[in-house]
């Protein structure tokens, strides 16, 4: 077995695609690299090619075309390599449940060639920093989701995985639950020292644990950096308001006083305004100036939600 | 970043120390993990011997009073004991087939898939699995026979026939079995399929009468079953020294050169259906 390059990036996709059968491009030329101990989202609605992409770099959806790598290894030429550095938590709970939360653990630590006494020592290790020593020898079809969540995340570090995929880890639990699971990902990176590939569609959760983000839509890489330099391209704050009558007309008299020229988006009646050095008096009179009324009127930060919405047309909850 | 790599360095595993090579042990976590989660439902053991226990404890016995036998020198009960594996060892395999539907539609499957394994071992973990339950199953049945007045001639070399086939026909329709969980999306359109797969052979291959007493074409037919020569060579084994099912097959003077044929036609089987299994169930766990 080749030895893993210690300067490899830890996940490298170069043009990868995938078409299934029928036709369908789920993804189209997706491309990026995720240094060592990176925090790396993929955001973008349901369907827009994140699982996908999160099948083909663990193996599990065979890529149309590119390539791939994680820690040096192939995920084509050498799939036994590359799953043997990484692990994954699919976004569907996939714990034995007809075993105790320990049998599912001692399964993985086997399967991924952990010596015995070594595994026994992670297990109360992750069970301690996870919450869930306490229920470890229960049947997991006792726990609650929350809790088979909590399982998952032990058996997919038991292995000390150079790279962890997390897909949707948090999609489907309860306000309270995400909040929690949120924390104990955000601390894995601190304690575990690895990498994680993180897909979902909730904005707080990319914004919260990610270095870099990678916005996916349709099959492609629509933007790519970090959450704050994303932001920074809408400026402080967006005025939002509603406009009764020609949308044009008030995008028309923005731009003639000089207010977010070619910034502003109109999605429906709605106006989102990036605010830059205009204050949202100035932008309210231009339109009202225009023989227009207004109302709905709010200002707010920008989130990754316009973002998105400015990429694509789209906004990330309406996509989904 | 060197503070992260100097640290992942610190982080990594210790030398392994010596133990099983890996490949047996991960098919036998994987086959540990097919029996736990078969332990946890009874059913799947039981159910399928319901059928054949009913055979060798009513049916046959019934027949043989009602008919007088086989009019030769071979016990009908018996005959029919071992005939009702013909029966076990396909409802067995089958039940064991589903089980990798349901891991499909769980999710259980991909975080397999996602194991540094070869994909072929989550087969093979399987199929020593549903060895071991159909060990399990043909002890009973036959024991069941005998306790209702079956006649068995066993000695080393006949046991050791009767092993090697009902181990051979197991791995054969294990691989029936997988092929078809693999092609099958559905769990019922998988049941549906259990008819043609394991209880149609088990009419035609002599599990109840010999295959002569059938017109010629169906016993053609029969000889080219894989069912037909397990029967015969389980036969042989236990039941019939003389070897009268392997004549009815091969039709020769020496039944040690007939014994080793219909083993050789049930080796190919096997073999062939685990390398089809292994490769359908590749092509079709990978999308």
């Amino acid at each position: 077995m080749a030895a893993e390059r210690q300067d490899a990036p830890a996940v490298e996709a170069v043009a990868l695609e995938k078409t299934y059968p029928g036709g369908l491009e789920a993804v189209r030329g997706i491309g990026f690299r995720v240094a060592a101990g990176e925090v790396f989202g993929l955001l973008g609605p349901n369907g827009a090619g994140k699982s996908t992409t999160i099948g083909m770099l663990t193996t599990t959806i065979s890529p149309t075309a590119g390539t791939a790598r994680l820690a040096g290894f192939d995920v084509v030429e050498q799939p036994l390599q590359a799953r043997g550095v990484s692990s994954v938590v699919f976004q569907e709970p996939v714990v034995d449940r007809g075993l105790t939360g320990r049998a599912n653990l001692e399964l993985h630590a086997r399967l991924w060639d952990v010596e015995l006494t070594v595994a026994e020592t992670r297990m109360s290790e992750l069970g301690r920093a996870l919450g869930i020593a306490e229920i470890l020898d229960r049947p997991v079809e006792s726990f609650s989701g929350g809790e088979r969540r909590r399982l998952e995340l032990a058996r997919a570090l038991i292995s000390r995985p150079r790279v962890l995929f997390l897909d949707e880890p948090t999609v489907g639990l309860d306000p309270r639950i995400r909040v929690e699971l949120l924390d104990v990902i955000a601390a894995l990176r601190e304690r575990e020292r690895v990498t994680i590939v993180l897909t979902t569609h909730y904005l707080d959760e990319a914004r919260r644990l990610c270095d870099r983000v990678a916005i996916i839509h349709a099959g492609e890489i629509v933007a790519l950096d970090t959450p704050e330099a994303l932001l920074a391209g809408l400026g402080g704050e967006l005025l939002e308001l509603r406009v009764d009558g020609d949308v044009s007309v008030a995008l028309a008299a923005l731009a003639a006083h000089g207010i977010a020229a070619g910034e502003s988006l109109a999605i429906g009646q709605t106006l989102t305004v990036p605010l830059r050095q205009a204050s949202a008096a100035d932008a309210i009179a231009a339109i009202q100036g225009a023989g227009l009324s207004t109302s709905g009127i709010s200002s707010r930060q920008p989130s990754l939600d316009d973002v998105y919405l400015r990429l694509t047309g789209e906004g990330l909850a309406e996509a989904a | 970043m060197a503070t992260i790599t100097a640290q992942r360095t610190a982080l990594a595993r210790p030398a392994r120390a010596a133990r099983l090579p890996f490949t047996g042990r991960a098919v036998r976590t994987l086959a540990a993990r097919r029996a736990a989660l078969t332990a946890h439902n009874p059913r799947q053991v039981a159910v399928p011997l319901i059928g054949p226990a009913l055979l060798a404890l009513v049916v046959a016995p019934a027949l043989k009073v009602a008919t007088g036998g086989l009019h030769s020198h071979i016990d009908y009960t018996s005959f029919v004991g071992v005939g009702a594996v013909g029966l076990v060892v396909p409802l067995s395999c089958v039940f064991a087939g589903l089980s990798v539907i349901v891991d499909r539609h769980s999710g259980a499957q991909r975080e397999l898939l996602a194991a540094p394994v070869p994909r072929s071992y989550l087969v093979l973990g399987n199929l020593l699995v549903a060895i071991g339950l159909s060990a399990l199953q043909v002890t009973v049945l036959v024991g069941l026979s005998a306790i209702r007045g079956g006649q068995f001639h066993i000695t080393a070399t006949g046991a050791a026939w009767f092993v090697a086939a009902a181990l051979l026909f197991t791995v054969f329709m294990y691989g029936v079995a997988e092929t078809l969980a693999s092609k099958v999306k559905k769990q019922e359109d998988y049941i549906g399929a259990v008819p043609a797969v394991a209880i149609l052979p088990f009419f035609l291959a002599g599990a109840l009468f010999p295959i002569a007493a059938m017109p010629a074409a169906l016993t053609a037919i029969a000889k080219a079953l894989p069912l037909t020569h397990a029967l015969a060579l389980l036969r042989y084994g236990f039941v019939d020294p003389r070897g009268s099912g392997l004549h009815d097959i091969w039709g020769m003077s020496n039944v040690t050169v007939e014994a080793w044929l219909s083993f050789a036609v049930l080796a190919l089987f096997a073999v062939a259906l685990t390398a089809i299994s292994v490769r359908a169930f590749t092509r079709s766990a990978v999308r």
